[in-house]
Formats: structure tokens, sequence, C-alpha cells
């Protein structure tokens, strides 16, 4: 992976007069989804690019070994080989962009995926996943032992108490010491969006994250009411072209819960497409935190293939 | 074989990843054709007509010329035919009861929403529009119009009691429209009992499928009757008996104009420019553009308007993807023009975008207002109360604040100014199609021989007249102009007779100049008197009828002087009386909210004044008509130039005297004069918002025919006399939605 993500000084100026206009945004989120259909090859090709794009997750309270190591070889064959081979596309290496675990599941991932010969990159939740409601020192902790476990890189949760009362700056203090906290590996702060209140203080909040040196800005965990939504993507895209435009950093962006099916996982990339750019479509500056959305792109890509429907144990599990 | 050039293009794209074609099939839509032979006739009374011996044009695809279709082009028979069949129905379709009209609609949208695909597709590959906006926003449109409509024709015994259908209405579409302009028009004509013949410019087979699903209901046949031909058949159209109304429809929306504070100019051209570099144009059949092409023509417009921009020194942007051939046009930003070329005073076409910058919100609003237009803005702002201000402000039908071209069928859309002051949509698009009940039928009658020329254009001399019997004290000689009375430009009097012939007095004798100094001194009130409460504007009413009743005596012997019989010249002063109070008591209630489907947020439907409006009254109740059409004026905030009775002005010039001591100056003005030479005078002054005529047939058809040059709304009686005595036809509704106008102000809301 490319070089982190250096962060700026703190300059509230950047957040301080910025409204966000939600009925605007909600309307501009439900056009998009309809504005840019991809059919055939094309549907083919950007599900492929999609899987890519891939943080493939599991957390569950019943993680064990045995999953994990499921998990990783769908990680490193995420499309049947023989309709790869279908497409033309079976030497193009396509494998999801990380396998995504919680702390205690780290080891178990390096090792499988070590295991199936591939250097897909081990993300490790951390900082109290996910209410965030620990002490500093054991968020912190939990960074580092993770980092020392293997993974390369940390998605880490914001503490939500600090944007609801305003407390920028202790915001801003504590992602940086997360930053410090993962060393080489990649950061990527979720904001929890869905407990943020308001689309303004999604919009602080991203940029605060960005200017403390996140890597990545992820919607959410997963484990909120609200998940990724588009208007709040809409919002988080705007935040990075903002701070790109302003300090000239590329700073990626992860949705994350809810994303089911292929279809959406379209609207998705052609989103990031039309707000963001095609230089933004690659693993480095995209990813989609997802369990289930594999198999529906699979099924998908099954149909585009032998003109069928697969049924589910047409295909592997993952 | 065929695999593996699948397996490569897959590969090129999952590199590339740029977007694909969507062809959206339009087989339907030709094979509907097909049904016609691809030969398109009128629709009218429940079936196709394709006369003989007619030219036909061809239907073309706008973007690759291909020749869908010939339609037919009508001529007078057949104009006449339609309407004849509009007619016919009118009777079984205005007796109805408004429930079983309902259903009627309903059961018209329910047909469009079965064959929506065929509507969609055939619209977008006639007129080039992309399918995303026929699809997504006029198709499901027109079903929430009939319905909306359908409610309303179900509640208009209740409601709109008092109101009936006007009868045949005509309607006359422009050669670029969308489908869903007509749908605005008819479906409140339609509702409230009207039957509908609408003409349609050459090759234009949308309509005639809507009447096609319309007639395919089985009753009701001619209630919706289309014919396509060419512009010229609208006057003959217009000239129909039977015709009651004609309704035209503008072209649909053109370029915008933007206007940018200084402050943030940089940062929003920037995203205004990335933001178009994502656009996508191409064929409006393909499901994931943005932008269709409208034509040939519309792409040579925009191309000789980029280029005169960029030869009188503004900078033009282009961007987005974009087919580069005719008729594809890159959506076009222009900036920099110089505020006095001849480019900023033009339309602006499609798909261009004019920007320019203010400095501060007062020369904004300036700007925006500076223009014979007045349809819709949008104001765009993170402070509520400045929005709010600048919308308030902005001389336009529909204000969206940071929103842009929502509708519903529930919010009047309509405009001012030359953007025309009809309405669709709401409460008010129904009064569009109604009149008074009982209101006389006055046919539109046309003299041939009226010189529009020499109308009203000499005045012809006064001399003295005799010994002067008039009662003293006389009300003091001249205009009231500015609050005060004037003597006139021309320095002449005309001789005013009682009913015995004997010389009452002199009034007089008001020209031209006085009439644009009139106009002038109301313009300069309307700020202030729009600016008053309407609790003032109430209480300033109530004054003027108390002054109104503390003169009654000199009222009386004035008008008995003319032939009125004394009681009846006491009940005249006594109504007159009460009609100012009336309207001071309803100043209060104007305006409401309205709730709209999927907008959280209200909208405003706000009651402005029209601004100067222009009435020249009726010779008959000298007094009671003048109080009657003067207070509807003043209690919705108008300035007013008045032309008294041409027989009997004294009694209004004695209100006048009250009027000077009580109103602030300017905002009522009386002319006395010729009423021909004053109406002519009113009638071209380009400056005046609104014109009441109540006079000749002649003078009438003068009046319709002036205020042409400026579209202002106008009401004549066309020689028919009102029973101003009568509350329903002297202080009816009607007379209140005539003297304001209509904006619509969305507030969408959320944080």
């Amino acid at each position: 992976m490319s070089a982190h993500q250096r962060g700026t000084e703190l300059d509230l100026s950047w957040i301080s007069k910025i409204q966000v206009n939600q009925p605007a945004v909600l309307r501009r989120a439900e056009q998009i989804q309809a504005r840019r259909p991809v059919k055939k090859e094309w549907q083919a090709a950007w599900l492929l690019k999609a899987v890519t794009f891939i943080d493939l997750t599991t957390l569950s309270g019943d993680d064990t070994s045995s999953n994990i190591q499921r998990l990783c070889y769908k990680a490193k064959y995420p499309i049947r080989e023989d309709l790869l081979k279908a497409l033309n596309m079976h030497d193009k290496g396509i494998t999801t962009a990380a396998v995504c675990v919680y702390p205690a599941r780290v080891c178990d991932a390096v090792k499988a995926l070590k295991a199936a010969g591939c250097d897909i990159p081990v993300a490790s939740v951390a900082t109290g996943f996910p209410a965030g409601q620990t002490h500093l020192k054991t968020r912190l902790e939990e960074i580092r032992l993770a980092v020392e476990d293997g993974a390369s890189e940390i998605d880490v949760v914001i503490n939500r108490t600090l944007v609801l009362t305003g407390q920028w700056e202790a915001l801003y203090d504590e992602i940086c010491q997360f930053r410090k906290a993962c060393g080489e590996a990649h950061l990527k702060t979720i904001l929890a969006t869905g407990e943020l209140g308001s689309l303004t203080n999604v919009y602080k909040a991203s940029m605060i994250a960005m200017m403390a040196g996140s890597d990545f800005i992820k919607t959410s965990t997963g484990k909120e009411t609200v998940n990724a939504t588009f208007p709040v993507a809409i919002v988080m895209l705007r935040a990075i072209r903002d701070f790109f435009w302003k300090t000239g950093n590329k700073v990626g962006f992860k949705p994350a819960g809810g994303i089911r099916s292929a279809k959406d996982s379209l609207a998705w990339l052609s989103l990031i497409k039309e707000e963001l750019g095609d230089e933004w479509l690659k693993p480095e500056l995209f990813r989609i935190g997802a369990s289930t959305l594999l198999t529906d792109i699979e099924r998908q890509i099954y149909h585009h293939v032998t003109g069928r429907y697969a049924a589910y144990h047409d295909l592997p599990m993952s | 074989m065929a695999a593996t050039r699948t397996g490569s293009r897959a590969c090129e794209i999952f590199t590339t990843l740029e977007y694909g074609p969507v062809p959206e099939s339009h087989a339907c839509a030709l094979a509907w054709l097909d049904t016609q032979d691809r030969h398109l006739g009128h629709y009218v009374n429940g079936r196709w007509l394709k006369p003989e011996h007619r030219s036909s044009v061809p239907c073309q695809d706008p973007i690759t010329g291909e020749n869908l279709a010939s339609c037919l082009q009508a001529q007078t028979e057949d104009v006449a035919g339609a309407v004849e069949a509009a007619r016919t129905s009118l009777e079984n379709w205005s007796t109805q009861p408004g429930a079983f009209r309902a259903q009627h609609l309903t059961r018209l949208a329910k047909m469009i929403q079965k064959h929506q695909r065929l509507l969609w597709t055939l619209e977008s590959l006639v007129t080039g529009r992309a399918i995303r906006e026929v699809r997504d926003r006029d198709v499901p449109l027109a079903q929430q119009l009939l319905q909306h409509h359908a409610v309303q024709a179900h509640t208009q015994e209740e409601a709109l009691a008092g109101w009936e259908p006007l009868g045949v209405i005509g309607l006359i579409l422009p050669p670029t429209f969308c489908f869903l302009e007509m749908m605005w028009r008819i479906c409140p004509a339609l509702a409230v009992g009207c039957t509908v013949v609408v003409l349609v410019p050459p090759a234009s087979p949308t309509p005639l499928l809507v009447a096609q699903l319309a007639g395919e209901l089985g009753q009701f046949p001619g209630i919706l009757n289309v014919i396509s031909g060419p512009a010229s058949l609208g006057p003959v159209l217009a000239s129909q008996p039977g015709v009651q109304k004609v309704a035209f429809c503008g072209a649909i929306e053109g370029g915008l104009r933007l206007l940018i504070q200084e402050s943030v100019w940089d940062e929003t051209m920037r995203r205004l420019q990335a933001r178009m570099g994502r656009l996508r144009g191409g064929r409006g059949l393909d499901g994931a553009v943005d932008m269709g092409a409208r034509g040939a023509a519309a792409h040579d417009l925009a191309q000789r308007y980029v280029h005169e921009a960029q030869s009188q020194g503004a900078q033009v942007f282009q961007a987005g993807s974009m087919p580069p051939d005719s008729p594809f046009f890159p959506p076009s930003l222009i900036s920099d023009l110089p505020p006095a070329s001849p480019c900023t005073q033009a339309e602006v076409p499609w798909p261009l975008v004019v920007a320019s910058p203010f400095r501060t919100a007062k020369e904004a609003l300036a700007v925006a207002n500076w223009t014979p237009r007045g349809g819709s803005a949008s104001v765009w702002s993170e402070r509520l109360g400045q929005a709010l201000e600048l919308a308030y402000g902005l001389q336009m039908g529909t204000v969206w604040i940071n929103a842009h071209g929502l509708r519903d069928p529930a919010v009047p859309t309509g405009g001012c100014k030359e953007s025309g002051s009809s309405w669709h949509g709401g409460p008010d698009g129904l009064y569009e199609y109604l009149r008074p009940s009982g209101t006389p039928t006055c046919l539109p009658y046309l003299s041939e021989n009226l010189n529009y020329d020499t109308f009203g254009l000499a005045v012809p001399s006064t001399l003295p007249a005799g010994p002067e019997t008039g009662l003293s004290p006389a009300p003091p000689y001249g205009l009231f102009v500015g609050g005060r009375f004037q003597a006139p430009g021309a320095r002449s009097s005309r001789p005013i007779r009682d009913s015995q012939g004997n010389l009452h007095g002199y009034v007089a004798e008001g020209g031209a100049k006085d009439i644009r100094g009139a106009v002038e001194a109301a313009h300069q009130a309307a700020p202030g008197w729009v600016g008053q409460l309407p609790g003032a504007r109430a209480a300033l009413l109530w004054a003027l009828a108390a002054a109104l009743q503390r003169r009654e005596s000199t009222l009386v012997s004035r008008l008995e002087r003319h032939g009125v019989e004394l009681k009846v010249a006491k009940a005249e002063v006594e109504l007159s009386v009460r009609r100012l109070r009336a309207w001071g008591a309803r100043v209060q209630t104007q305006g409401c909210t309205l709730q709209v489907a999927g907008l959280k947020g209200p909208v405003l439907q706000l009651q402005e004044p029209l601004g100067v409006l222009a009435i020249v009254c009726p010779e008959e109740w000298p007094l009671l008509a003048f109080v009657s059409l003067l207070a509807p004026a003043l209690a919705h905030g108008n300035t007013v130039v008045l032309v008294p009775s041409g027989a009997c002005p004294i009694p209004a010039l004695e209100v006048c005297q009250d009027m000077a001591t009580l109103l602030p100056g300017g905002l009522v003005n009386v002319v006395t004069g010729d009423r021909d030479h004053l109406t002519r005078c009113l009638a071209l002054h380009q400056d005046i918002q609104a014109l009441w005529y109540f006079g000749s047939a002649q003078g009438s058809q003068f009046v319709e025919w002036a205020s042409a040059g400026n579209l202002k709304p106008v009401w004549v009686n066309r020689g028919c006399p009102r029973a101003w005595d009568q509350d329903a036809e002297g202080a009816g509704p009607e007379l209140g939605l005539r003297a304001a106008r209509t904006k619509a102000l969305w507030l969408p809301m959320g944080d």
C-alpha cells in the first residue's frame, strides 16, 4: 500500500462555517441511484471491480478460527474459477481488498492467509468497537496489540461524545493518537454516522478525521441502526473532495453496513465515479465493508456467464 | 468466439470502468406508430380522423433524422369539427356530478399507468429528451395531476359552489413543449367540467396518444380532442364559436441565469464546473444520460448564442461527456459577459447557463427583477432570513429556497410579467376554467372594423357649454394625482351634464401625460403600501368607509342630480360603505400554507399585489362600481390609477377629497377625461401591471389587443353590464382573484 496520508494541523475555520443542505443532499442521493445504470458486459466488469474493493468482513461473537479460515479462502478466491475463465479474467488476480475481523481473530486471519499463500491485508477493528465507550488508554493499547498481531489496517471508531458535544480539538487529538499507535498500519476512521445527529456533524467529523491523518474515513460500524446511506456518503465524499482541493491529499472512503446486493454495489461505484472521479476507484482509496455482498455478486456473474440464476449451493460458501 | 470477445471487452472495462450504453427499447413506440400505419391523423371524439386531401409533415427522430411517421396537417374545417365534438360532449360532461368526473379522471390516470412505457418511450423518441426525465418525472407527475384533479372534481360542488365551468377550452401548444405542459392545463379544465380542443404543432404524437388513451375509456369520447396543425390555425381555433377560453403554453424551459455573490464566486464556479464535467449527454433513449438533445434548431440557437457571447468578450466553459456532433450540445457555462452586451438582454437558450457576480443581496434582487420574465427562480443561501427576504422580493411565480425545479399538482404554478398570468395546479389553476355562476356568457365579439391605430387616438375638443348649475361646493377641479388635485396637462376641460341635459360642471380633460404622471405617482407609492401590514391596510379602508358615510348627503344629491332616485342613491352610498368595510376585513385572510407529498417542509402560497393596477370604471353605478373596484385592489396591496364613469365622474371626485386627507399620496389616482383616449393610454403603457376595463365591446377588444405588448393581465367585460349591486358580481371572490397574484414559495426543511 502507498504511504500514509500525513494530515494537517487542526484548522477549525475549515468547519466552522459549514452548513449542509440536507434536503438537497437527499434529492441528489435519490437521483444518483437511478441515473447511472450499467448493463451487460459493463455490469460484469463493474461487479468484478467491486469485488476488488470489498473488505470481506466477519464481526461476530461466535467467530472462530474455522470460519475465519473459510473467510480468508473466499477472499483469495472470491469468484468461481470457471466463471472468471469464461470472462477471460482468471489471470487478473482478482481477490477482495482485505479481510476484516475483531482484534482477537487477527492471528487466525494472518495465519490462514499465509497458508493460502497470498498477501491480502488483514484489517482489524479497534478502539472499543463498536461503541468506543472505553478508556482512551485501553483503546490505544488495543490498536498496538492488533498491529503486533499482524493487522496492517486498523478500523477505529471515533468517540461520538466528542462530536455531539462539539469538542473538535479533543476529537482531533484522539485520532492523532490513534494514528501514532497504528505505526505503519493504515488508519480507517469509522464515524458511526448514524449516531452523529446531523449531516453537518458528519461533514465536520469527516474533516477532523482527515486533518488528524486518517487514510480512510468509513461510514459506520455496521452495528448502528442506520448504516451506510447515500446521503451520508455524499456529505463524506464532498468533505474528501474539499480536503483534496485544500491540501492535495487523497483520503479513501469506505461505506460499510447494509450493502448486500450486487445492484447496491454498482450504485456505490457510480457514486464514487460521479463525486470523486475515476482516480478514487482503486482499492487504495475505496473499500466496501461487507459480508454477504460477495455471494450476490458471484450469483450475478454466474447469471451473466451462464444465463441462469444460481442456487446458493452452486457457489462456494464464504 | 463470442465469449472471448465479451471477455476481452470485460477486461477493458475492468480497467477503465467506463459507462456503457443502456438503450431503452422503443419497440412499443414503433409498434404503436405501426397501428396507424405510420400515418398520424387527429384524435377527435374518441376516434382517429384522417381527412383526405391534407398535406402532411414528417415526424422525425431529432437525433438520427430517421422518419418515424407522417402527420396530417389540419385545416379550418378540421378545427371546426373538433370544436363541435367538444361542444357536443360539453353538455353531458359538465352536468355530471363532480364525483362522477372524478372517477373518470382516475380511470385515465390508471390508463396512463398501464401504458406508461409506451408513453415515455414515445415522448423521448420524438423529443430527444433524456428518458430519465420523462420516465422518472413527467409520467408520474402526469398521473399525480390526474389524481389530484380527480379529488378536486369530487369536492367541486361544496368547495367551488358559486362557480361553473367556462365551456370549451382551446389549448395551443408551442413548437417545443413536453406533454406534461398539456397535462397541467387539461387536468383542471376537465376536472371542473370543461371540454378541451388541443392544437398541437405538427409531428407531436404524444398528445395524440394521451387523447387516444382518454378516448379508449369508452365514455365521454369528445372531452379531449387533439388536432395537429400549423401555428396559423391558432386564430382559427380562437375564433370558433363556442370556444370560451384559449390557453397558450410557452416553450419548455430554456437556459438559466445564475447570480453568484462575489465573495463565493471562485468557489461556486469551481464546484459548478466540476459537476458539469460529470454530466453525460447522448441519445434520449439511453437510460444513463443526463441530457438528451432537442434537435438541430435548438443546437444552432445555442451555438449562435455562444459565438456571440464569445465575440462580446465572454468566457465559455464547456464540459461533460457528449457526442461531438449536432444535434448534441454540451452544457455551457458563460461568464464575464459585459453588463451592457446584447447577450445579457437576450433570452438564454438551452443548455446554457450565464453566470454573473453581484455584491449585495439588494443588488442581486434588483438584477433578478430587471427582466420582462417572471416564471420561476431559486435562492440558495445558508442563511434562511436572507433567503426568505430575497424570495419575497423576487417578482416570480415560483421561488424555491435551496432547491430547484420541484413541482406538485397541489401547488399553483404560474408567473408574472411576460411569463404570463395564468395558473396551473392548486386552487388557482381551477379558477382559470371557471366563472361565477350566472354570469352572462358573453361570446367573444371580434369586430373586423376596429381600427387599432386610431381607437381613442383623438380627443374631441370641448368648448364652453352654457351656464354652470352645479351644486356648491363643487369638488375641487383637477385630476387627482399623487394625493392632490392637479391641473390637466392639456389645460382643457370637459362638461358634465346632469340627467336634464343641463351643464353640471366641468371636469379636467386628462391625457397621455396625465396618465404617465399618475402611473409614476402610483409606482412611487407602491413600496410603502405593499410594506403596510394587513391590519394597517384594513384600518385605512375602514377610515375611508367612515369618511364616505360622513359625506353621504353630498353623494346622494350628486347621484340624484344624475337621475338616480333618492332611495336608490341612498342604497348605493350605503352599499359602497359596506364594500369598503368588507374588503378591509378580507385583507386579513390572505395566503396559506400547502403541504406537498414527498417534500419535508411547507410551501407558502402567498398573495402578492399585482403592482400598479389601472381600472376603467363602468358608466353605470358611478359611485358603487368605482368603490367596488377600488376596494379589492387596495385591499390586496395594489396602487391604482382609475378612470371614473364618463357621464358621472363627480361622485368619484368627491371620494377623492377624502382620499386626499386619508390615504398616502399616489396610492389612488383618478384621471377624468375621454374614456376611449384614456383607455388607449393605459393599455399601451408598458409599466402598468394589470388593466380592468368595463365599457364597450370595442374598447374591450382594443384593451386585449394593446395589452399584449407587455402581456399584462386584463379583465374586460366585452360590453356586458354587471350587476354591481349584487354581492356575487360586485364583491364576489372573483374580484379578489383578479386583484392579486399568487406566489408559491417552496421551503424544504431538514438538517
